[in-house]
């Protein structure tokens, strides 16, 4: 039994006679310390997966199970990294941590507390930032703070929503490394979506490609076999990373170009008619 | 923030040091753990030369105070119950007698401090009086009265003091006054014979109501003076101003001129603004018109009744019979108040007046303009800018034993409320003499005054004591008709308009 | 440094301070130069033309309660009021000296008072001499109007009376069918009645031009009253500051009763029988009265300066009675439709009325409450509070309150629905996986997130309850400043307009502050950037 199990989960929005189906049968199996990446195009209904495997959204039909229990509300065992932060931005740096961890530790002593906190932020290198309010933050700094606090949860499964489609390219480079290493050292089950395949192959186990919505559903599975540190610098010429990165990207492509020719047929079509001639007779009679 | 943290700080001290003084002062006689403590002194001897020769200050000030009041005979003590009070006033001159009380420290010798607060009409005044808002304060005569009947508020409010004589007058828009002079020719005159009667207001109302319309006259309160004496004027001319009904209690039933309500300090902007075309109040308030050259005063009241009574002092029997000792100190310093204000010289002329509209011009007080106040308070009153006659009656707080609580003009009261309709029932003649006899007060008046007699602050005559609480009959009203208190039936019956028993 | 002073001042909403730091630090000086002259030199000027504008045009309105005062009158207004205050607080704080400080004073008092007997005297000449001049002035300027008057009058009642006369002669003469001379006779009494008119009107003219000769101001007279009355109201307040510090002193006062009660007592030790009783009765007597004399104090009457607290204390308590009304209701109808549809025609029923309504209402209704206010605990309990105490609060201050209240609770009540309503979904998702409590949601979370709309409403609810809270005091005559205006507007006093206007610079005033203060409390609890609106 996997550790995280999706089991033909379906999910639509709106009424009946104008539903939208977000999800449909999707399945998927993560094990337990394994780190996948959900890859897909934007409004495919990756944000919503994420949601569900949270419990921030219950399917309409199937099951989403962790350790074998069904979900059915969302926990701090189930650490999520938003993509827009979420921090609460009349909190500072260490309030926002420290919010969770009250909730998530009650019983922790204040002075244990405190130094639990700072281990967080030093491990995120926000140290001397303790106490900015959010909005003092860089980008970067914010989606550190983000992965501090959930962190902090010590969850059993870190879900990460485009965690870093929101960041330059340089600062952007430099969490996934971070990311990485902090995986690295304390290792969890961690499902990340992203629409980055670089960013997939360079730090997932697995890449699971979503196909485009509506009805969208999880495509064939890559496995990346790639070395453990992986370090971009030498990645780029290694044959087998360029190999997964062409693979990955061609069928995405592809089920992009399927979709898209599924959908021609709504194309309407605009009626062959011809303007009429609103001006008066003598207006024409002069000009 | 300075003058609030100076007067904060002021009333922090100011409470604290009377106490420190005190320990100081008793700290020779007994033992002095709980602040306060009046001990006897433990022995004769040292009694005797405690008093004698004590050290500290502030008894050395008591030997040496020049300005320790030296009065002949002690001051009987009177065992206040309350000794800080707030009274109300409407802003008019005869309350003079309440802000010099104040402002001339009589109070203050009887132990009392005084608040005295403007009121913004005289049914607030009434009902701050009655919820207790206020311990008492400055009425029209009507008001006890009415209170005690039930007409309007209910409450049992009663009177030991009257305040004074005459003071009001009856002023009219400057169109009116031109219209006048045209319907009599002895009007135009710039000095013109007075008493002036409504006649001459009568075709004006006549033309007014053949239009379709009604003069609209404005006094200060159903029950008040004004009322009675702006529907006497105008019935003495044949001019019906409205009876009050069960239905009716606006006083309009019949009316050929419309009364209306409007607080005093409020006429002569009301006036301006069209919305009356004459009033009946008290001073300042018809100089101002004449100052502000908005209306002309066609008469006085004292052309409409000779000294007729004015204002009281109004408690609630509540509060005088928890505060008797309290009462009667009020009572002595208003006595002694009214005495200042008719102060004369040799002469015969009023020698205080001046200050009292000084004082009065106070912008916590009256607050007008010393100029207009002093007019009417020095026995002066401006009928035109060029038509200034003397009139040293028009105020009277003291003279005439005016101060006393008289029965028969609680009774006139009384038969002028049964002639406009706001008793509506046909009452015995008794219940006249009964009802005044529950408002006013003259026992404890005699009290008070007997106490200031003793203490040599009045004379003997100046209180008439055997008599039986009404005055003499007299006919001195504007149309010559005898008021005897003894037989309001018979009054009411004399009139040609207004309710017959 | 220069950043926090910066910032300070960008938090207080002072931003027009701003370049003048930046100036003292030498940064940029001509771009701050430019910058204070727009931000500070140019409202300095906009000021200043105001009040020239105002001085000039002021003195050509003439009103019949006097003229539109101009700056300088109503500065002058505003010192009197202060010499008022500060006069009173010196009666106040002289019933309370004692000993040497009494006595110092005393002889300052007496002093100044021997030196203004001899002012007066002069005063009152003047007086008498402007008004004489006055007199004599008037009259020449009269005198010819009045001849004219006269002769007019005269001309045109005899021209009145020959046409009256001629038409009844005619009229005797007119055949009985002749329609046309009937018609023509009619024409001839209408042209009478309309040059009668016209005769009047020619004499009403002259009269009101007598009328405006006479009330024309005489400066030298109004100086000199002015000056007669500046030293009568120091003599009257001289007199009753030496009463104060003597025989009406309060240690004094005791000093003699205190005198009195030991005689007393060294007469009762003596004593037997009834004179005995009699004796102990007056001693008893004697105490309780040297008790409430220990604790008297002056009764002083209300000045601006202890109106304008006391309706601030007003405005307040108004403000905390409506806002721990408006931000619970606010909150419940934000977290709950149904709440908030349940709420929505109150809301929309009652936000609407005027406090000219609420007021009576409220005055009715607390009057129910507390029917003695003497014997009341709640009275007794403010009464005995040490910043509050000495403002008396009655029945009517509770109602201006509560009038207060009911109006200005609105827009707190409103903002704070909208704050809690529009939180940020991803805030309560952040509540939702640390699975937060409902109390922990709603302070943690729900209120942190909308206080800055929250402290939106509570800005402009002060705003409006400031309004609301001079008309309450002018209709519920609760000391305050509304108080102050109608006690002023019912004075009708010369220099009552003046007044007047010196509270419009003080309601404002105020007013600015509260407002400022607000911001500040505002920009303190906003998270993000975006600066509040001015």
């Amino acid at each position: 039994m996997a550790f995280i199990e999706l089991d033909n989960v379906s999910l639509g929005f709106g009424p009946d006679g104008d539903r939208t189906e977000v999800l449909t049968d999707v399945c998927l199996e993560v094990e337990e310390n394994e780190f996948v990446a959900v890859i897909g195009f934007s409004g495919s209904g990756k944000s919503t997966l994420i949601a569900l495997l949270a419990g921030l959204l219950l399917p309409d039909s199937g099951e989403v199970r962790i350790h074998g229990k069904v979900q059915t509300e969302p926990g701090p065992d189930r650490g999520i990294m938003f993509q827009n932060y979420s921090l609460l931005p009349w909190l500072s740096v260490y309030g926002n941590i420290e919010l969770a961890v009250k909730q998530v530790f009650p019983e922790m002593k204040t002075a244990e507390r405190k130094q639990y906190i700072q281990r967080y932020i030093d491990m995120v290198n926000l140290t001397g930032a303790e106490w900015k309010k959010p909005h003092e933050l860089s980008g970067g700094m914010r989606q550190r703070l983000s992965l501090a606090r959930t962190l902090s949860m010590q969850p059993e499964v870190l879900l990460l929503d485009e965690p870093l489609s929101a960041l330059d390219a340089l600062t952007r480079s430099q969490l996934q490394d971070e990311i990485t290493r902090i995986w690295e050292e304390d290792r969890r089950t961690v499902v990340m979506i992203t629409n980055d395949v670089d960013e997939a192959v360079l730090m997932a186990d697995r890449i699971v490609p979503l196909t485009p919505g509506p009805n969208a559903t999880l495509g064939q599975s890559f496995e990346v076999t790639l070395e453990r540190p992986r370090d971009r610098t030498t990645l780029n010429f290694n044959p087998d990373f360029k190999h997964l990165r062409n693979e990955v990207t061609e069928y995405m492509l592809d089920i992009n170009r399927e979709a898209k020719e599924l959908r021609v047929a709504d194309a309407i079509e605009l009626p062959d008619i011809q303007p009429i001639d609103l001006t008066t007779p003598s207006g024409r009679m002069a000009s | 923030m300075k003058p609030f943290l100076h007067h904060l700080l002021a009333s922090t001290r100011l409470s604290l040091l009377p106490v420190l003084l005190l320990i100081g002062a008793l700290s020779g006689c007994g033992s002095s753990d709980s602040g306060l403590v009046l001990d006897l002194p433990d022995d004769l001897s040292v009694a005797a030369a405690e008093s004698g020769t004590t050290e500290d200050a502030a008894s050395e000030s008591v030997t040496e105070s020049p300005e320790a009041p030296a009065t002949a005979a002690p001051k009987t003590l009177l065992n206040l119950e309350k000794d800080e009070l707030k009274f109300g006033f409407i802003k008019l001159t005869d309350c003079a007698p309440i802000v010099i009380a104040r402002e001339k420290g009589f109070f203050a010798d009887e132990g009392l401090q005084v608040e005295v607060i403007a009121q913004p009409n005289w049914k607030t005044l009434l009902d701050n009086v009655i919820n207790g808002e206020l311990d008492g304060a400055h009425m029209l005569s009507g008001q006890p009265i009415a209170a005690t009947i039930g007409f309007g508020t209910k409450a049992h409010v009663i009177t030991a003091f009257t305040m004074d004589l005459n003071g009001n007058g009856i002023t009219v828009s400057n169109s009116v006054w031109e219209q006048m002079q045209q319907h009599d020719e002895n009007l135009k005159s710039p000095t013109p014979k007075h008493p002036i009667t409504a006649d001459a207001l009568k075709p004006i109302v006549q033309e007014k109501l053949a239009s379709g319309e009604k003069l609209q006259m404005g006094m200060v309160f159903p029950v008040s003076t004004h009322n009675y004496e702006l529907r006497y004027w105008l019935a003495a001319a044949g001019i019906n101003p409205g009876f009050y009904t069960k239905t009716d209690i606006g006083g309009r039933t019949d009316a050929e001129v419309e009364l209306s309500v409007t607080p005093p300090p409020m006429m002569p902007a009301t006036l301006e603004a069209g919305n009356i075309q004459g009033y009946c109040v008290g001073e300042p308030w018809n100089q101002q018109a004449v100052a502000k050259g908005i209306g002309v005063p066609v008469t006085t009241n004292y052309d409409i009744w000779k000294n007729n009574p004015e204002k009281v002092f109004g408690v609630t029997k509540k509060w005088a019979d928890e505060n008797p000792n309290t009462h009667l100190a009020v009572v002595k310093a208003l006595i002694r108040a009214g005495q200042w204000l008719d102060e004369t010289n040799a002469a015969g002329d009023l020698i205080n007046r001046e200050e009292a509209a000084r004082i009065l011009s106070r912008p916590d007080y009256v607050g007008a303009d010393y100029d207009v106040i002093k007019n009417s308070m020095t026995g002066f009153f401006f009928f035109q800018k060029t038509d200034k006659r003397p009139m040293p009656d028009f105020n009277v707080f003291f003279k005439y034993h005016c101060t006393y609580p008289w029965y028969s003009d609680g009774v006139w009261f009384l038969t002028q409320m049964r002639r406009w309709g706001q008793i509506t029932e046909p009452k015995p003649a008794e219940w006249y003499d009964e009802t005044a006899k529950q408002v006013y007060r003259p026992d404890i008046y005699k009290q008070a005054a007997r106490m200031l007699v003793s203490e040599g602050l009045l004379a003997e005559s100046d209180v008439p004591w055997e008599t039986d609480g009404y005055k003499e009959p007299t006919s001195d009203f504007i149309d010559g008709v005898l008021y005897d208190g003894h037989d309001p039936i018979g009054y009411l019956n004399s009139h040609k308009i207004g309710n017959k028993d | 440094m220069k950043y926090k002073l910066i910032k300070a001042i960008d938090v207080a909403g002072l931003t027009f301070l701003t370049p003048v730091v930046r100036l003292c630090y030498g940064e940029e000086p001509k771009k701050q130069l430019q910058e204070i002259g727009r931000f500070i030199v140019v409202p300095l000027i906009a000021f200043a033309v105001f009040v020239g504008l105002w001085g000039a045009i002021a003195p050509r309105h003439k009103t019949k309660s006097g003229e539109v005062p101009t700056p300088l009158v109503v500065w002058d207004a505003a010192s009197s009021i202060w010499r008022f205050h500060d006069r009173e607080a010196d009666k106040e704080d002289a019933y309370g000296l004692s000993g040497k400080t009494r006595e110092q004073k005393l002889a300052i008092v007496e002093k100044r008072l021997s030196q203004l007997e001899p002012l007066e005297t002069l005063a009152n000449q003047h007086v008498k001499e402007a008004n004489a001049a006055r007199t004599t002035s008037v009259e020449e300027l009269v005198g010819p109007i009045l001849t004219q008057y006269e002769k007019l009058d005269a001309e045109f009642s005899a021209a009145q009376t020959e046409r009256e006369a001629a038409l009844k002669r005619d009229a005797g003469l007119l055949a009985s069918a002749d329609r046309a001379a009937r018609e023509a006779y009619l024409q001839r009494v209408r042209d009478h009645a309309a040059k009668t008119e016209a005769e009047r009107e020619q004499l009403k003219e002259l009269k009101a031009e007598e009328t405006a000769i006479r009330a024309e101001k005489f400066p030298q007279l109004v100086n000199a009253l002015k000056a007669q009355t500046r030293i009568a109201e120091e003599r009257q307040y001289l007199g009753k500051l030496s009463e104060q510090l003597g025989h009406g002193n309060r240690t004094l006062k005791l000093d003699e009763q205190m005198a009195q009660l030991r005689a007393d007592q060294v007469t009762f030790l003596s004593a037997e029988g009834d004179a005995a009783f009699m004796l102990a009765q007056r001693i008893v007597r004697q105490e309780a009265r040297i008790q409430k004399t220990s604790e008297s104090t002056y009764a002083k009457p209300w000045t601006l300066p202890m109106q304008i607290y006391r309706s601030l204390a007003c405005v307040f308590a108004g403000f905390l009675i409506g806002s721990a009304i408006a931000i619970p209701i606010g909150v419940l109808c934000g977290l709950s439709k149904t709440f908030m549809a349940a709420m929505t025609p109150f809301i929309a029923l009652f936000k609407p009325v005027s406090p000219i309504v609420w007021l009576p209402i409220a005055l009715i209704i607390v009057g129910g409450f507390i029917p003695d206010p003497d014997k009341h605990w709640l009275i007794d309990f403010l009464a005995n509070l040490p910043l509050l105490g000495w403002m008396k609060i009655n029945p009517a201050f509770i109602a201006s309150a509560i009038t207060v209240a009911l109006c200005s609770l609105w827009a707190t009540m409103t903002n704070t629905a909208l704050g809690v309503a529009s939180i940020d979904k991803d805030h309560l998702n952040v509540a939702r996986v640390l699975r937060l409590g409902f109390k922990d949601r709603l302070f943690k979370i729900v209120i942190p997130s909308s206080l800055p709309l929250i402290f939106a409403g509570l800005r402009i609810s002060l705003g409006v309850g400031w309004m609301v809270l001079i008309a309450a005091e002018l209709l519920s005559s609760s000391e305050g400043i509304g108080k102050f205006v109608w006690d002023q507007f019912n004075n009708g006093a010369s220099d009552s307009f003046a007044k007047m206007m010196v509270v419009v610079f003080v309601v404002g005033l105020i007013g600015l502050v509260l407002d400022r203060i607000m911001i500040v409390f505002q920009r303190l609890v906003s998270f993000d950037d975006a600066a509040a609106a001015i």
